[in-house]
């Protein structure tokens, strides 16, 4: 399924065959949940962003440019949502960063860390958070960020830039010598 | 220095550690949330503007604020003071009636269940109510007036063991705080097949024995007897008789029922009976 298979499908919505959306549920839900997740920090928030997204989605199908790419529009709809979650968030509530652990040698180690990278990326500023995640949990490309995010190419990179620094400021402890 | 249009080289530490982080299998349930909710809305059994999914449960907008202005509405009515008015010639009474704030019940039901009432207001059992504020701290419970309500709960409460077992478990359940009353009448429970039953199938008793003080309330005597006695325990089930109890006691109910008793438990009823 591309692009063009999107338009299809939001065509075949508009026209009344509400089935046809869940192709673009099934398409997008894997790399919509992990953005969701990564900006979080939370299974069951992002699992509730990403469906409020699709949902809300689907009910403004109507106002979709179909000369721009399904997944900038719904990305900037999960976007949305995941900032209500954070705006709804008490300031000195926890976030249960129980996540699925990776393969590792030690279980706890792994979590453990895998907990410290989550709470830094979750450290960092929205507007470097989302390059972080978009360039490193989905197969977009630096221009596909751009235009999602729409900024300039430019602007992703030097955002990029920082939000590395940041991370590895963050994460200085937990620096592994190889 | 890293070259800022190559901002993401290989063997570059942040990089490195973010790529440990796991790509995440999405929940299952996603897509027939989605689309079920989509497919609700074009039956038209939902059909908001805008649809929120809650821990995995879709709510539209319209249904939240008509919960919410239904919750409010029932706020506002069990808050607000003088509610229900008063019947004239019944002023005087509604200060000690209204401090048991339970559902007002309609007139009808007071009708149907008028010669089960004036029965028990004309009964030594009234009397007894009355001038026992242990037994009240029972009455005064909502759930434990519900659970009344069940005519197997109250032949259940009839029998003296049921009782005695109750209290029971109330006091071992005391000697260890942890645990609460409900646990440990659930634990006596097990060796008492008759407490069990009522146990499980009334929510309402359960959840009254779990507030402090009213298993030992249901020691009292006067509760005992009155529980003892099938019409008197079926009066109690109703608001107007609790009420009565509630409202008529120490030295105004002397005063009140010397000269005709019934008369003046009745009028302790009247107020919430509209």
């Amino acid at each position: 399924m591309d692009d063009a298979d999107d338009a299809k499908a939001v065509a075949r919505c508009l026209e009344g065959e509400g089935d046809a959306y869940e192709a673009i549920v099934v398409r997008y839900q894997r790399g919509l949940f992990n953005v969701a997740l990564r900006m979080l920090g939370n299974y069951e928030d992002a699992r509730d962003a990403t469906q409020t997204a699709f949902v809300k989605a689907y009910e403004h199908l109507d106002s979709f440019d179909s000369g721009q790419r399904f997944f900038n529009w719904l990305y900037r709809i999960l976007k949305n949502e995941c900032l209500n979650v954070l705006r709804a968030r008490r300031p000195e509530s926890s976030v249960s960063l129980d996540l699925p652990a990776g393969r590792g040698a030690d279980p706890v180690e792994v979590r453990e860390r895998q907990q410290a990278i989550q709470t830094a990326l979750l450290n960092l500023s929205m507007e470097y958070r989302e390059v972080v995640v978009l360039r490193h949990f989905t197969e977009l490309s630096y221009d596909e960020i751009a235009s999602t995010l729409g900024i300039p190419p430019a602007k992703v990179k030097s955002r990029l830039y920082t939000a590395r620094q940041q991370l590895g400021d963050l994460l200085v402890d937990w620096r592994v010598t190889r | 220095m890293t070259n800022i249009d190559d901002p993401w080289p290989d063997g570059d530490d942040a990089s490195r550690m973010l790529k440990e982080l796991p790509d995440v299998d999405p929940p299952s349930t996603i897509v027939g949330t989605v689309m079920s909710t989509i497919a609700n809305r074009a039956r038209g059994q939902a059909t908001p503007q805008t649809v929120f999914v809650l821990r995995g449960r879709t709510m539209a907008r319209r249904m939240l604020w008509i919960v919410a202005a239904a919750a409010a509405v029932a706020l506002a009515a069990l808050r607000l003071p003088g509610y229900p008015p008063v019947d004239k010639g019944t002023e005087a009474t509604i200060g000690a009636a209204q401090r048991y704030q339970a559902a007002p019940i309609s007139s009808a039901d007071v009708k149907a269940q008028d010669g089960e009432l004036q029965a028990f207001l004309h009964s030594d059992v009234f009397r007894q109510l009355a001038a026992d504020q242990v037994a009240q701290q029972a009455l005064k419970n909502k759930d434990f007036q519900r659970a009344l309500a069940d005519a197997s709960v109250r032949a259940a409460l009839a029998s003296p063991d049921v009782r005695a077992a109750i209290v029971d478990s109330a006091r071992n359940a005391n000697a260890d705080a942890r645990i609460g009353a409900a646990a440990g009448v659930r634990a006596d429970a097990a060796r008492n097949a008759r407490l069990d039953a009522v146990l499980q199938s009334s929510a309402a008793l359960r959840a009254a024995l779990a507030a402090p003080g009213v298993a030992q309330a249901i020691a009292s005597a006067s509760l005992g007897a009155a529980l003892a006695r099938p019409d008197m325990a079926l009066a109690l089930s109703h608001d107007a008789a609790v009420n009565a109890v509630l409202g008529a006691s120490g030295a105004a109910l002397d005063a009140a029922v010397a000269p005709n008793p019934a008369a003046n438990a009745a009028k302790h009823a009247a107020p919430n009976a509209h």
